[in-house]
């Protein structure tokens, strides 16, 4: 039953030449994938997002490169076009493809993609105007985002519905007393895999905050990984999925607190329909040493269909003495007493389920401090729920 | 306005109303004591609808119609209002949302004209002020955080609002002090009406110094076992729920 499959990324590897000092990174990457092959459900991680088995039938986006597009670059940010590397400047060379060769899918952007883009913000530079990124058709992609201390940006990612298979590795770097706010759409996908790696570094008393809404796809694999550096380095997370049809959506998160007094919140909000599956993995390492690091992270699932599914998996691994930690995790359906004390004031059914389950995604989306991104995240969850409530057929 | 006949009722299989019969017509108030477990939060969720609660003997006709036919929301729109004894707090929805979406949906319902929401704020405005609810607990998410009196005045707030023909009052007096307990009943004593009925749940005489009620039921094991005028209250209070139930036994 089990055939053995080929290991597709790193059979897709070819040689090329690469400037010196990526030249090593490269071949860690490759080392992984050569290692580790495609994941799949038999490993803990990827247990509720088999990607082998998505990407078995024959796939011609394996090697190929994926499309990005930036809309306009504000004042103050520099782009760069990671197509070509061998003009990468010191900040791209310094950062670039550092923290790829941990995990196979973007030891596999790094191996295989051949574009992408670098944004490096200057220190103490303010940024008012977001960016705004998307990437589109199939393949591999990278990009890279260098807020050097005390620089501020907003970056608006889109993942469009395009291509068959699309695997994005991005890599951010947040200085000392640097914000970013890292806002994330994925729209609905029924026909593709994306797979999507993001690693962020933040320094001292720097803070990565990201904002995400997440549609789903065929099968769909968001991973965090938040390396809190220094002392005081902060990461905020909300996220709302709103899934239905038979659209999969699985964020999974690790937050590392490697400092002391580093802080982390997380509110998750999932609501699945039809025969959609909503997954969410939150692992918070506290290491030794990291004292009176505080973190909390809530998860919770709302399934409108008896045949939707959703799997919650907090997770907690703390090394340190004096550490504030709080986790929390629910699968559930429509509270009935709330239902029931909208109907006896005469608040129809299906205007109260609809006025609940509003309800349970807003508590995610009303804490965005920008109003423009938190009306835009609502708009695309009112865009998504229509779906989610259609019963699968 | 309400006929309740040789009425049973059980819940999970269990018969917790065995045999109830009860009459209420226009302006009057009544009032149904009994201790714990008689059967009185069953009567107070089947009269308003809740799921779970089957009538398995006898009847229930408000004004004129069988009761159990109709969907909660309906019962609502019809003019029963039910003040429960543990509003539900519901994170997301603020209060006066939630005010406006059911005050228009019981006026859709009825074909009348719904408000706008300058016009909601106005009302709820004029009706807030006697209660003593602040703009400040409106703004918030319905009953989240809200105090046990809190939460009681915004019950009486919407019975106000939504004036309907019967208010049933499951244990408003539960958990509040006297200062609350005197605002909440002049709330309700500002809605006596030649047109409307009220039945007023309660385990404790308290609460009918303050709302005095023109007739007192006594419920135990699921039955009326006395009925009275309100001197009916002092004697149970002096007496207790056994003897009476005893003496009816």
């Amino acid at each position: 039953m089990n055939a053995p499959v080929p290991n597709i990324f790193a059979d897709a590897v070819d040689a090329r030449s690469l400037p010196d000092w990526l030249g090593q990174r490269r071949a860690d990457a490759v080392a992984t994938l050569r290692a580790r092959g495609v994941p799949h459900r038999r490993i803990e991680e990827w247990k509720y997002t088999d990607l082998k088995t998505a990407l078995e039938p024959a796939n011609d986006a394996i090697a190929a490169t994926a499309a990005w597009s930036i809309d306009k670059v504000p004042k103050g940010v520099t782009l760069f076009d990671l197509a070509d590397l061998s003009t990468a400047p010191e900040w791209v060379q310094k950062h670039f493809g550092r923290a790829a060769a941990a995990e196979s899918m973007p030891a596999a952007s790094l191996a295989l993609a051949r574009g992408g883009f670098a944004l490096h913000v200057a220190r103490n530079t303010f940024i008012s105007d977001a960016v705004q990124a998307s990437f589109s058709s199939g393949g591999h992609v990278r990009a890279l985002i260098v807020l050097e201390d005390g620089a501020e940006l907003t970056l608006i990612e889109n993942q469009s519905a395009e291509g068959a298979f699309r695997n994005t590795g991005i890599e951010i770097v947040v200085g000392a007393k640097a914000r970013l706010t890292h806002v994330r759409f994925a729209q609905a996908a029924a026909k593709a895999v994306q797979i999507e790696d993001v690693a962020v570094r933040v320094a001292r008393g720097g803070l990565y905050r990201a904002h995400l809404f997440n549609a789903g796809a065929e099968l769909s694999r968001l991973t965090l990984r938040i390396t809190l550096k220094d002392l005081g380095a902060n990461a905020e997370l909300s996220g709302v999925s709103v899934l239905g049809g038979q659209l999969h959506a699985d964020v999974t998160t690790h937050v590392y607190h490697a400092a002391g007094e580093t802080q982390s919140v997380q509110l998750f909000k999932h609501v699945a329909g039809g025969k959609s599956r909503a997954v969410y993995q939150g692992k918070i390492t506290v290491a030794k040493g990291a004292d009176k690091s505080d973190s909390r992270q809530t998860a919770k699932a709302l399934l409108l269909g008896e045949r939707a599914e959703a799997d919650l998996k907090p997770e907690l691994e703390i090394f340190a003495d004096d550490v504030k930690c709080a986790h929390g995790a629910a699968v559930g359906d429509l509270e009935t007493d709330s239902l029931f004390y909208l109907r006896a004031r005469g608040i129809p059914e299906q205007e109260a389920r609809n006025m609940l389950l509003r309800a349970f995604l807003r508590e995610a989306v009303d804490g965005i401090e920008n109003e423009v991104i938190r009306d835009t995240i609502w708009q695309s969850v009112e865009d998504a729920l229509p779906r989610a409530m259609v019963s699968a057929l | 306005m309400l006929d309740i006949k040789n009425l049973h009722v059980a819940v999970g299989g269990k018969e917790i109303l065995k045999g109830l019969t009860l009459s209420i017509a226009a302006g009057e108030v009544h009032a149904i004591m009994g201790p714990n477990g008689s059967g009185k939060s069953t009567l107070a969720y089947l009269l308003a609808g809740r799921a779970g609660y089957e009538i398995t003997q006898g009847s229930v006709t408000y004004c004129g119609e069988d009761l159990n036919t109709l969907a909660p929301e309906e019962r609502a729109a019809k003019g029963l209002f039910l003040a429960m004894q543990y509003p539900v707090e519901i994170p997301g929805v603020t209060t006066l949302t939630f005010l406006k979406t059911a005050l228009n949906a019981q006026y859709r319902a009825r074909g009348e004209k719904e408000l706008d929401a300058m016009s909601v704020l106005k009302l709820v405005r004029k009706k807030a002020e006697a209660l003593k609810v602040s703009e400040e607990m409106l703004k918030r998410a319905l009953n989240v955080g809200f105090s046990g009196g809190e939460k009681k005045r915004l019950e009486i707030l919407q019975m106000a609002l939504f004036e309907p023909k019967l208010a049933v009052l499951d244990e408003t007096d539960s958990g509040l002090d006297i200062d609350a307990l005197k605002l909440v009943a002049e709330g309700v004593n500002a809605l006596r009406a030649p047109a409307r009925a009220m039945l007023v749940i309660t385990h404790y005489q308290r609460l009918l110094n303050f709302i005095v009620p023109d007739r007192i039921h006594v419920l135990a094991h699921g039955k009326i076992v006395a009925e009275g005028g309100k001197e009916l209250a002092h004697e149970l209070e002096a007496k207790g729920y056994e003897h009476i139930a005893g003496k009816a036994a």
